[in-house]
C-alpha cells in the first residue's frame, strides 16, 4: 500500500493530502512522507490538510500527524484541518494534539566521567556510615533478642542451618578435597627433587588447616549461601514483607539477620573442619598415587603436624568469616530499592563485598597470629 | 441487517486450577468499542478468567473467540490485544520510554526519531510526558499503572485488558484513570475489558458487565450496572452492588 502526502502549492499557500494507510504498520513510510512534505512547504504562510483520502489512520499515524501540525503551527504557518468524512481521523490527531500541552522535562543522566567520580567518591562517607550503622543496629540487636526471644524467627533456625549449612557440605566438601589433591601433588612435584616427599603431609596440614580450609570453605559459602541470602532478604524487601515485619512490630535486623548470622556462625566451623579432613585425604590420595608414599606413613607424618594450634588457629576465624558473610548478604538485601533489577544488582554487591572481606578477614588474622608468634 | 460480531465470544467455559473448578458453563460476548467489566468478590475467579481471555490459561472445556483473532492461547503473531497487569508489571531495569519502546523492536521495524516520537506520544497521551526518563522504581503505584496502559496501547490494538486498575490507588487517581479509560474508548473506539471490584470505577465506566460468584460458580448476572444495582432481585447481586452484608436469606436465594 502506498502511503503518500501530496503537497498542491498555490503561491503561498499550500493544500497537504495524506493518501494511505497511515498505521503502525507504514509509521517508517508515514514518516519519511511527513518530512518529504514538510520540506515542499517552504515560503508558506498558510497549510489546509485535506483528510479525505486516508484510507486509515490509527494512533501511530495520528501521532506523526499531530506532530507535523505542531511543528507548522510552531513556525507561524496556521495548519487548518479540512476533516471532510474523515471525522474519526480529525477527533484521533486532535486527541494527540491536545495533550502536547505538558512538554517534557527531561531528567539529566550523569555521563561526564569526572562527575561520575566525583559522584561515586561523594557517595563513599554515606555508604561507610550506612554499612557501620547497620553493624550497630546488628549487634545492638543481639542483647535484645536473647532479652525477647519472640522477637527472633528461632522456628527458621533449622531449615536455615539445613539450607545454608548442611546442604553446602557437598560443594564445600569437594572444594577442600580438590585443593587437597592440589597441594599433593604441588608438594610432590616441588619437594621431590629435593627428596623432601615425606614433608608433603606437613605441607597439606599446615597450608590447609591454618589458612586454605577455612578461606575456601568460606568462599564457597559466600558464593552459594551468601547471593541465597541476599535475594531472599532483597525479594523480601521489594515484595514489601519487611516493611510488613516493620508494621507487625518486629526488628527485622533481629527476626531475619540473627537467625541467619547464627546458622552461619554455627556452620562454618563445622564445614571448615570436615574440609580440612577431605583435603587431607585429597593429599593422601595425591601423595600416595605417585609416590612410594605408603598411606600409613602418610598419616603418621600428617598426624605429627595436626597440632592443636594448627586446627585452632584455622578454626577460630571461621565465625567471624561467617559473620560477615551474613552481615553483609543480609545487609546488602535489605538495603534493596526499587524492583526485579535491583534483587540481581544487590546480590552481586552482596557476593563481591563477602568474597573481599573473608579474604582481608583471614589475611588480618594471619597478620595477627604472625605477630604473637602463633 | 446482519449485527456487527461480538468482540469477543465465551462460550460454555470452564475456569480453573488443575482438579480444581472456580467456574462452570461460563458464556458471554462482549460488543466491539464497549467497556465490559468482569466482577466479583475476592477468589470469585475473576482475575483466572482474565488468564483465560489473554491466552495465558487454555480452556479444557468451552471456547473462547476473539474476533480476527481466534482462541487466544493458539493466537501468534503481532499481540492483537495490549494487558494491564494489577501492578503495572513494568521491567524494573528498563526507564517508562525504553519499557514502552519494547513492543515496537519486537514487532515493528520503526526505529530512531520515529519511535521516540511515538513513544513520547503514547506517554503523553497518559500524562506521563515529563517521565519518560524515570526508572519505575522512581514513579508512584497511579503513575506506573498509567504506564502500563501506555505500553499496552503501543501497538495500536483495539482490545485492552485491565486486571484491577483502579486497585490501590487514591480515589482522585482512580478517577483520573476511569476518565482515562473512558477517554480510550470514546476517542480511540478501543474495546476495554475490565477486571475489578471497585464499585465507584464500575459505575462511571462500564456499560455492560458480568457478576462471578464463586459459590454459585458461574455467572450470577449480567447487564448494565446501574440497572443491576437499581433493579435485580436476586440477594447475592443486590448485595454486591449495594455493598451490603449478606442477610439471613441471602444464602437461599444467592
Amino acid at each position: 500500500m502506498n502511503v503518500a502526502i501530496r503537497a498542491d502549492r498555490e503561491g503561498n499557500h499550500a493544500r497537504l493530502v495524506p493518501i494511505g494507510s497511515f498505521d503502525l504498520a507504514h509509521a517508517m513510510a508515514v514518516a519519511r512522507a511527513v518530512e518529504d512534505s514538510e520540506a515542499s512547504l517552504s515560503g508558506c504562510v498558510s497549510v489546509d490538510v485535506d483528510l479525505a483520502q486516508l484510507d486509515r489512520i490509527d494512533g501511530a499515524g495520528a501521532v506523526l500527524l499531530a506532530r507535523l501540525f505542531d511543528r507548522l503551527d510552531a513556525s507561524g504557518r496556521h495548519a487548518r484541518v479540512m476533516e471532510g468524512p474523515n471525522r474519526e481521523a480529525a477527533r484521533l490527531i486532535a486527541r494527540y494534539r491536545a495533550r502536547r500541552r505538558d512538554l517534557p522535562v527531561r531528567q539529566t543522566r550523569v555521563t561526564n566521567p569526572l562527575t561520575l567520580v566525583g559522584t561515586l567518591a561523594a557517595d563513599v562517607p554515606a555508604k561507610a556510615s550506612e554499612a557501620l550503622d547497620f553493624t550497630g543496629r546488628c549487634v545492638a540487636a543481639v542483647p535484645k533478642a536473647a532479652s525477647t526471644p519472640s522477637s527472633v524467627d528461632w522456628r527458621s533456625l533449622p531449615r536455615l542451618v539445613q539450607d545454608i549449612g548442611a546442604d553446602a557440605l557437598p560443594v564445600t566438601g569437594a572444594a577442600n578435597l580438590l585443593i587437597g589433591v592440589i597441594f599433593g601433588f604441588l608438594g610432590v612435584s616441588q619437594l621431590g627433587p629435593f627428596g623432601q616427599v615425606s614433608s608433603v603431609p606437613g605441607l597439606v596440614v599446615v597450608a590447609h588447616f591454618r589458612e586454605l580450609g577455612p578461606l575456601v570453605t568460606a568462599m564457597v559459602m559466600a558464593g552459594r549461601s551468601g547471593a541465597g541470602l541476599a535475594s531472599e532478604v532483597a525479594t523480601m524487601k521489594v515484595t514489601e514483607e519487611i516493611d510488613a515485619l516493620r508494621s507487625l512490630g518486629f526488628d527485622p535486623v533481629r527476626w531475619l539477620v540473627v537467625p541467619r548470622c547464627l546458622a552461619l556462625a554455627a556452620t562454618l566451623p563445622i564445614l571448615t573442619w570436615i574440609g580440612d579432613l577431605l583435603a587431607l585425604a585429597g593429599g593422601l590420595a595425591a601423595t600416595t598415587l605417585i609416590t612410594d608414599m605408603t598411606s600409613h606413613s602418610y598419616i603418621e607424618a600428617a598426624t605429627n603436624h595436626i597440632t592443636a594450634a594448627n586446627v585452632l588457629v584455622g578454626l577460630v576465624k571461621t565465625p567471624f568469616l561467617a559473620l560477615a558473610i551474613g552481615l553483609i548478604a543480609c545487609g546488602q538485601g535489605l538495603a534493596t530499592r526499587g524492583g526485579a533489577a535491583a534483587v540481581g544488582s544487590q546480590t552481586t554487591v552482596a557476593v563481591v563485598q563477602s568474597l573481599l572481606s573473608v579474604i582481608a578477614i583471614s589475611a588480618v588474622f594471619t597478620f595477627l597470629f604472625a605477630l604473637i608468634g602463633i | 441487517m446482519r449485527l456487527p460480531r461480538p468482540h469477543i465470544t465465551v462460550n460454555d467455559l470452564r475456569v480453573g486450577w488443575g482438579t480444581r473448578v472456580l467456574l462452570e458453563h461460563v458464556s458471554f460476548e462482549i460488543e466491539r468499542g464497549t467497556i465490559f467489566a468482569i466482577l466479583g468478590g475476592s477468589g470469585s475467579g475473576k482475575s483466572t478468567l482474565l488468564r483465560y481471555l489473554i491466552g495465558l490459561e487454555q480452556p479444557q472445556t468451552g471456547r473462547i473467540e476473539i474476533d480476527r483473532v481466534g482462541e487466544p492461547h493458539r493466537y501468534e503473531g503481532v499481540p492483537p490485544f495490549g494487558v494491564l497487569f494489577q501492578s503495572g508489571a513494568l521491567f524494573s531495569s528498563m526507564t517508562l520510554a525504553e519499557n514502552l519502546a519494547l513492543p515496537l523492536t519486537r514487532w515493528t521495524p520503526i526505529t530512531g526519531a520515529t519511535a521516540r516520537e511515538l513513544v513520547q506520544a503514547k506517554l503523553e497521551l497518559v500524562g506521563l510526558g515529563p517521565f519518560a526518563e524515570h526508572l519505575p522504581g522512581e514513579i508512584s503505584g497511579g503513575m506506573k499503572k498509567r504506564a502500563g496502559i501506555a505500553r499496552a496501547l503501543m501497538l495500536e490494538a483495539d482490545l485492552l485488558f485491565f486486571d484491577e486498575p483502579s486497585a490501590g490507588l487514591d480515589p482522585i487517581s482512580a478517577v483520573e484513570l476511569d476518565q482515562l479509560i473512558i477517554t480510550l474508548s470514546q476517542d480511540l473506539g478501543i474495546t476495554i475489558v475490565i477486571v475489578t471490584h471497585e464499585l465507584p470505577s464500575i459505575f462511571l465506566v462500564a456499560n455492560h458487565c458480568i457478576l462471578l460468584d464463586a459459590a454459585a460458580k458461574g455467572v450470577v448476572a449480567e447487564g448494565d450496572p446501574r440497572k443491576l444495582r437499581d433493579e435485580s432481585k436476586i440477594p447475592f447481586v443486590h448485595n454486591f452492588f449495594t455493598r451490603s452484608a449478606p442477610g439471613p436469606s441471602a444464602h437461599q436465594g444467592g
